[in-house]
């Protein structure tokens, strides 16, 4: 706390704020029914849609086979793995924003966090979902878990795959607990202001009989900061060992030693952009502009600026590691990405990814937010070509050039993956509309704090247990 | 349930100790024998120990297993409901010899191109599994090839005919046989003057015996032949310089030199099996010794034998006849032509050679060429002094050597005037491959009564009245004469699968009472010329031949005045027609594994495409996959160009084979029944168009859709095929270098920088590993083919393989150019030079497949071989991901029960005979390769470990290896000195393939040595 109090204090929070207009902000989106205008019950609608389309692409392929998508051989994954990458990637942000900064005690990550948290969840569940239905009979999947059976066998422990079950799993389970922990005060808070029955009784069954007694605070303290404990290293350690599936293996492209780092500052990279991407059009629909300020906005821009040089680093490195291999074979296909079949993926990449982030390096272009969700926009789609790159380019040019042959996806490649962002999108909007979007206590506190070391004490109404006002 | 008494621990020191303490022989079972514990002598005693008695069972216990069992009775009595129906049927009396789980072979002959192609088919109880070659017969020497090998997929083809056809509608053989011999009693007054008979190329002892009964019976009646795919130039060629008909047989293990002019004698010719053979013995180097014999091709198309020559050059199908009458007069016999399409130097060059090697060199003509061309390799050869030596001049095989073109114009004429009251057509397709402009199937028309007996109902069948469905070699019952004359028996080895008569039981029914297969057969080797008895018969039988009954040879001279001079070809478009590598002339048009088979040159599968030179399309503005319109007088063809390295400007090559509108699903397969090139293929000129012919191209434009194996053909100056001279291996060798290394660098040794220590891979026992001498490589496909039939690989259809998934476990990889050190930059688009790789699982000792895999579905045995378990497969397809070779295959649909053949729901179950019961059928989802040829290596160790001996060196052969024709593949254990795979391994020639990828592969390759003439520079 030492440390934080020597820096100086940043407007986290705008207008003239009280624990009740906070409260009130917060909650208006989800106990007003008339604040939801046309927008959001299309935006709905659409992912409904797209999840009809996700459930329509799994039952075709659980019936046919992988090969209803573009897979062959030598491209043994492609856009499934792309997908599953781009998917747990979009994650990071969230577990960056909840567990990292948690630590580092960063306040202004109170207004962002729940929101990134619930993208993480979503985010995992469509990726989680590709691994498992990639493989070529899904119905045994549950061999890569390791469970006691019968046969006497245990997953290969030596396979990156194996790794990549247990961390996404973690992964999972951390994220999921970590979130609803941090809903259980709020939902208690909803419980107490919601008029209409049902809503009341679900909210009182989710908040886990929460009443905001000093031993309650004390126990969520210690969970939290023990979850948070658990899961700052999963931020690294995820990505990393989703990049060892690749950097574990012999195939040319796939190898390098930069790998797990560089998938880490990408994957927080498209993470923040997504978190921006989600949270302008909503912080505008919903009149949250008091609490995700532009400062908040303009520090998720710099982070992105940040994680896209390490990433620009990366992609430098691999064309290094490629001539520094003296081996012919990483040469061709350091030399086929570039100018290739698929030349346009590789340079679109190094636009998206390198050239477009340049912009966050102007505040003035920070400060728009047109700017802001185009070059977020555009991240989100550089990270899916720097996946697109890595994962079926480098399994089309072989050692033996004998059996070289170009990647074409189908359409059921298009329409899973259509369809998991519709199934993201209904999953955001219905949380949009169910729980709070911004951690109402965490905001108290900081509100609290924030008048504190300005001076005014004697504005603060006495500290009363959040959820029981 | 086990509730005895516990168990008394073991104590190892007593026992020790009563070991010791024993006197005599101590063999003991286990370790409770010696302690003697009162478990132990409870097992001795009871037969069932541990067992509970029914007394000892409480009431509540005997009540539970009641009601359990009536539950489970119950749960029994569902099958059949939703549990499939199984029938086991088992024998009463089980058949004499046969051992359940053990494969029968018997002796047999297939037919290929007109001639009997021995062969030992494996019965597994009672059914023929697959085919492999007869060492004793002259035509296999113990190999095969694709063609032959996938005539056990056309015996179970559920296309093929299975009941008598009247006009479309189903008949019966009742009706038939009634209209034939109505048919047949009206031509007896005529004396059969109304009779035709035309049947492919009879080379079959019995049958002709029948059809001269026939026409003894018929005096008037014809008997015509035709073959679409002929000898017809060397016929011809013969008429003319020696003034009879007569054959060549050649013998290529007396040859140092050959010319080829236009023949692909490596697979288009029906001996192309033992000639490949004879070929590669006639090159085979062990370390630095051995001699090399030397090929050069001129070639109008790219084919195995011209991407296998140590020289090769492309010329214009007209342009034969020149180089043959410049080697001609180079050694002294007529006149030299005035200039040549080659540089005259070469040809003095190779003349030189030939000289040097009189008596030991020979030219071989191409088999669809000119009878000219024929007529002047005759008089070379004798020239050469290789009468009698690698040519041998022999009385036609053939029992009617007519040129067929000519048979087939008087058959035209007949039926065009009317003479033709009945036409019995034995087999082959007409009205589908006779020349255009015969107009056959309308000449056909007019014939009363048309009688067709096929396999398949074909284009011919919707001009014939009947169509009766002829039995397959597999189950009927005859003989026919391999290319040398030996007298070959075919056995069935099942009954008929559909109601279906042998051609000699049909030709039977038309002069008396139909008679049995085997009593025809019988009678003709009791009564014919041959007079065997009963043992002598059935020695014949188990031999698959009669020995000894080659036709006898004969030096004519050649009379060289028949000679016509040559002219120099005008310019203008060419196009050589070419019998397919894998279907030939349209036979093997419904057989899938031969569809789905590379193309040994363009590495297509499925379609047939128009080969067109690099500069030829340059010019025409034309890039492969360009629809191109070919039109002659006769006709138009469409089809895909392809532009083809090696193929010579000013002249296309078509592909005959293709484009059928009938004869199965397979031969009929959407978007994959290619162009039929026999539209524009006339009587005339059966072997190419001359420029004369005035073929015009155009572009149609389009993009077709290939379905190619291969896309990338250059090697990209990497190591992976490694080539060169004898001169150049004996100068590394001189210099302490390892051979034809690129780039030329010390190799490091490996093992040096490895972590664990050299013996980590050790196992007392045998290791197995295979070598691949890639001098001898001529990419024939017959490794691809066998390995299908053997691991009961499917096929997947045109689209999936367009989509990058065939399932075939050893791929051929075809790459042109070489690296730069080997292969001067010569200009290599106009005549590349070829190299072939045969590539399937190396087993590496350290595979990258077997870490990743998360569930361990892949791991190594302790005998060396990367084992797939199927079984345990999720399907995650990081192993492929991670092969350097790229040589694992996925089911990424249930192609086992998707095959074209099998949407017909009633018929799956006859494809399901066809597979090897030693090899578990991959379900979808799963990975698979090659593993060695798992079952039969299990096979020998039982068979070893029964007769108490270590495994004999080359007891085990795998399936690619077996059928390999010239012997390339060489399998055995490598942790043996004495194996001959050991002594290969340590070859200077031997290299492992991505061996700096460290994965030390199990399979290593031999450096390909070609053997160029000093004298000529590419």
């Amino acid at each position: 706390m030492a440390v934080q109090e020597q820096l100086p204090r940043e407007i986290l929070i705008g207008g003239e704020q009280n624990y009740g207009s906070v409260n009130q902000i917060i909650d208006k989106v989800i106990l007003n029914n008339g604040l939801h205008r046309k927008w959001f019950y299309i935006t709905l609608l659409l992912g409904v849609m797209g999840t009809g389309l996700m459930l329509v692409s799994i039952g075709w392929l659980l019936y046919m086979g992988i090969g209803i998508w573009g897979n062959q051989i030598p491209v043994g994954w492609a856009w499934d793995i792309v997908n599953f990458v781009w998917w747990i990637g979009i994650g990071h942000a969230g577990t960056l924003i909840s567990a990292i900064l948690l630590l580092l005690r960063q306040q202004w990550r109170n207004s962002i966090n729940r929101f990134a948290e619930a993208m993480t969840i979503f985010a995992v569940m469509c990726a989680g979902m590709y691994p498992l239905l990639h493989t070529g009979r899904p119905w045994v999947d549950y061999w890569l878990f390791p469970y006691p059976n019968i046969l006497g066998l245990w997953p290969q422990y030596r396979s990156p795959l194996f790794w990549d079950v247990c961390a996404v799993s973690t992964y999972f389970t951390v994220s999921l607990l970590f979130w609803y922990m941090g809903l259980v005060p709020d939902m208690a808070s909803l419980r107490d202001r919601a008029t209409n029955k049902f809503a009341k009784y679900g909210y009182a069954i989710a908040c886990l009989g929460w009443r905001g007694s000093a031993k309650h605070w004390h126990r969520y303290e210690q969970a939290n900061l023990l979850l948070a404990g658990f899961a700052t290293p999963l931020v690294l350690s995820v990505h990393s060992t989703v990049s060892f599936d690749f950097a574990m293996s012999v195939v040319p492209g796939w190898n390098p030693t930069i790998f797990p780092p560089y998938f880490v500052a990408g994957a927080v990279y498209g993470g923040f952009a997504m978190v921006l991407n989600f949270a302008i059009p909503i912080r505008k629909a919903y009149k949250l502009e008091d609490l995700i300020t532009m400062k908040h906005i303009d520090w998720m821009c710099k982070i992105m600026l940040a994680t896209s040089l390490i990433v620009f680093y990366g992609y430098a490195m691999e064309v290094f590691f490629g001539w520094y291999s003296g081996s012919k074979g990483e040469i061709d296909l350091t030399v086929y990405r570039m100018v290739g079949e698929y030349k346009l993926e590789y340079w679109m990449l190094i636009f998206c990814n390198c050239v477009a982030p340049q912009t966050m390096w102007f505040p003035k272009l920070r400060q728009n937010l047109w700017v802001v969700w185009i070059v977020a926009a555009i991240a989100g789609l550089g990270m899916w070509l720097e996946r697109f790159v890595i994962i079926p380019m480098c399994l089309q040019i072989n050692p033996l050039p004998a059996i070289d042959r170009p990647y074409h996806p189908t359409i059921w490649d298009i329409a899973l993956f259509t369809g998991t962002i519709g199934f993201f999108t209904m999953l955001m909007m219905l949380f949009v509309r169910a729980l709070p979007t911004i951690n109402i206590f965490e905001v108290k506190d900081l509100l609290y704090k924030t008048i504190r070391s300005e001076g005014k004490s004697e504005i603060i109404k006495p500290a009363t247990a959040v959820g029981v006002e | 349930m086990n509730e005895s008494t516990p168990e008394q621990k073991l104590d190892l020191e007593a026992i020790s100790q009563k070991l010791k303490d024993k006197k005599g022989p101590a063999y003991w079972r286990s370790l409770e024998e010696v302690a003697k514990t009162a478990e132990f002598q409870k097992w001795v005693d009871d037969e069932f120990p541990n067992r509970r008695d029914l007394a000892t069972i409480d009431r509540r216990s005997l009540l539970k297993f009641m009601g359990a069992s009536l539950a489970m009775a119950g749960l029994a009595g569902c099958r059949g409901v939703f549990l499939p129906e199984e029938k086991l049927v088992a024998y009463v009396e089980q058949p004499e010899e046969l051992l359940i789980g053990t494969p029968l072979f018997y002796s047999t002959t297939m037919p290929f191109m007109g001639y009997g192609f021995g062969v030992l088919c494996s019965q597994r109880e009672g059914r023929p599994i697959k085919l492999e070659g007869n060492p004793r017969h002259p035509m296999s020497l113990g190999s095969i090839n694709s063609m032959v090998e996938a005539e056990m997929l056309n015996f179970y083809d559920p296309d093929r005919l299975s009941n008598v056809i009247q006009q479309g509608n189903i008949s019966t053989w009742e009706q038939f046989a009634e209209t034939a011999s109505d048919a047949i009693q009206a031509q007896v007054a005529k004396q059969g003057a109304g009779l035709r008979f035309l049947t492919g190329t009879v080379t079959s002892p019995t049958v002709a015996a029948q059809l001269n009964t026939l026409r003894s019976k018929f005096p008037q009646s014809k008997w015509y032949c035709y073959d679409p795919i002929d000898r017809d130039g060397e016929r011809k060629g013969s008429m003319a310089v020696f003034g009879k008909q007569y054959e060549t047989r050649l013998d290529l293990s007396k040859a140092n030199v050959i010319v080829s002019l236009d023949s692909d004698f490596l697979l288009r010719r029906p001996d192309s099996v033992a000639l490949a053979r004879q070929w590669a013995d006639g090159r085979r180097i062990t370390g630095t010794d051995g001699t090399m014999n030397r090929l050069y091709a001129f070639s109008s198309r790219m084919t195995t034998t011209a991407a296998t020559a140590d020289h090769y050059w492309p010329v214009r199908p007209s342009e034969l006849e020149i180089i043959a009458s410049a080697i001609a007069a180079g050694l002294g016999v007529g006149q030299a032509p005035s200039s040549l399409p080659v540089d005259a130097s070469i040809v003095s060059a190779i003349v030189k050679d030939l000289q040097q090697n009189q008596g030991s060199a020979v030219v071989i003509p191409g088999e669809e060429q000119t009878p000219n061309l024929h007529a002047l390799c005759f008089a070379i050869n004798e020239a050469l002094g290789a009468f009698g030596k690698s040519v041998l001049i022999q009385e036609p095989v053939d029992y009617n050597p007519t040129p067929r073109v000519d048979q087939m114009t008087s058959l035209t004429n007949d039926l065009n005037q009317g003479l033709v009251d009945l036409i019995f057509i034995i087999g082959g397709n007409p009205a589908y491959d006779a020349p255009a402009d015969l107009n056959f199937g309308s000449a056909l028309g007019k014939a009363k009564v048309k009688i067709y007996l096929s396999m398949y109902e074909t284009e011919t069948s919707a001009v014939c009245d009947w169509t009766a469905p002829v039995s397959h070699p597999l189950e009927a019952w005859g003989d026919l004469r391999a290319h040398d004359g030996t007298i070959s028996l075919t056995q069935p080895l099942m009954e008929p699968l559909y109601d279906s008569w042998s051609v000699i039981e049909f030709l039977s029914s038309l002069y008396g009472p139909k008679q049995e297969g085997y009593d025809i057969l019988r009678d003709y080797y009791k009564q014919g010329p041959h007079k065997l008895d009963h043992n002598k018969f059935k020695v014949a039988l188990y031999k698959g031949m009669l020995e000894e009954t080659t036709q006898p040879t004969v030096v004519p001279k050649v009379n060289t005045a028949s000679i016509q001079p040559v002219a120099i070809s005008p310019a203008g478009t060419e196009v050589r027609f070419q019998s397919c590598g894998k279907i030939l002339d349209g036979t093997y048009s419904n057989n899938g594994w031969l569809r789905e088979l590379p193309d040994q040159i363009t590495k297509g599968t499925w379609d047939n495409v128009i080969e067109i030179s690099p500069a030829m399309a340059q010019q025409l503005n034309i890039s492969s996959g360009n629809i191109l319109k070919v039109s002659t007088q006769l006709g138009t063809v469409e089809g895909p160009a392809w532009i083809q390295p090696g193929q010579p400007n000013n002249a296309i090559t078509m592909t005959l084979g293709y484009g059928r509108t009938a004869g199965g699903v397979v031969a009929t397969a959407d978007e994959a029944t290619g162009y039929n090139a026999y539209v524009i293929r006339s009587s005339q000129s059966m072997g190419f168009l001359p420029a004369s012919a005035g073929a015009t191209i155009q572009n149609q434009g389009g993009d077709f859709r290939f379905a190619n194996v291969q896309l990338h053909n250059g090697m990209e100056n990497r190591d992976i095929v490694r080539e060169g001279t004898m001169d150049e291996m004996k100068q590394a060798l001189a210099a302490g270098k390892k051979p034809f290394r690129f780039p030329n660098e010390e190799e490091i040794d490996l093992d040096d920088l490895n972590l664990y220590p050299k013996d980590v891979f050790r196992w007392d026992g045998p290791q197995w590993g295979m070598t691949i001498d890639l001098t001898t490589c001529t990419g024939c496909n017959a490794c691809v083919t066998a390995c299908q039939a053997e691991n009961n690989i499917p096929v997947v259809g045109k689209d999936q393989v367009a989509r990058g998934r065939e399932m075939h476990w050893i791929r051929i990889d075809r790459y042109y150019g070489g690296n730069k050190t080997s292969s001067p930059e010569a200009d290599t688009l106009s005549a590349p030079p070829v190299v072939f790789q045969p590539v399937m699982c190396v087993q590496c000792e350290k595979a990258p497949c077997e870490p990743v895999c998360p569930v361990a579905a892949t791991v190594h045995s302790h005998d060396g071989i990367n084992q797939m378990v199927y079984n345990r497969c999720v399907g995650t397809r990081y192993c492929s991901d991670n092969c350097p070779y790229k040589v694992r295959r996925f089911n990424f649909l249930n192609y086992q029960m998707e095959q074209l053949q099998f949407q017909d729901i009633q018929k799956i179950p006859l494809l399901k005979l066809l597979n090897n019961p030693d090899v578990t059928v991959r379900s979808r989802g799963v990975m698979e390769k090659c593993n060695y040829c798992i079952q039969r290596i299990s096979d020998a160790r039982i068979e070893a470990k029964k007769a108490g001996l270590p495994i004999r060196d080359g007891s085990i052969l795998t399936a690619c290896q077996q059928a390999c024709p010239t012997r390339t593949i060489t399998f055995g254990n490598i942790a043996d000195p004495e194996a001959k795979v050991a002594a290969m391994r340590k070859d200077p020639r031997s290299y492992l393939l991505l061996g700096d990828m460290n994965t030390r592969p199990r399979t290593s390759h031999m450096a390909r040595l070609r053997n160029p003439n000093p004298e000529i520079v590419s």
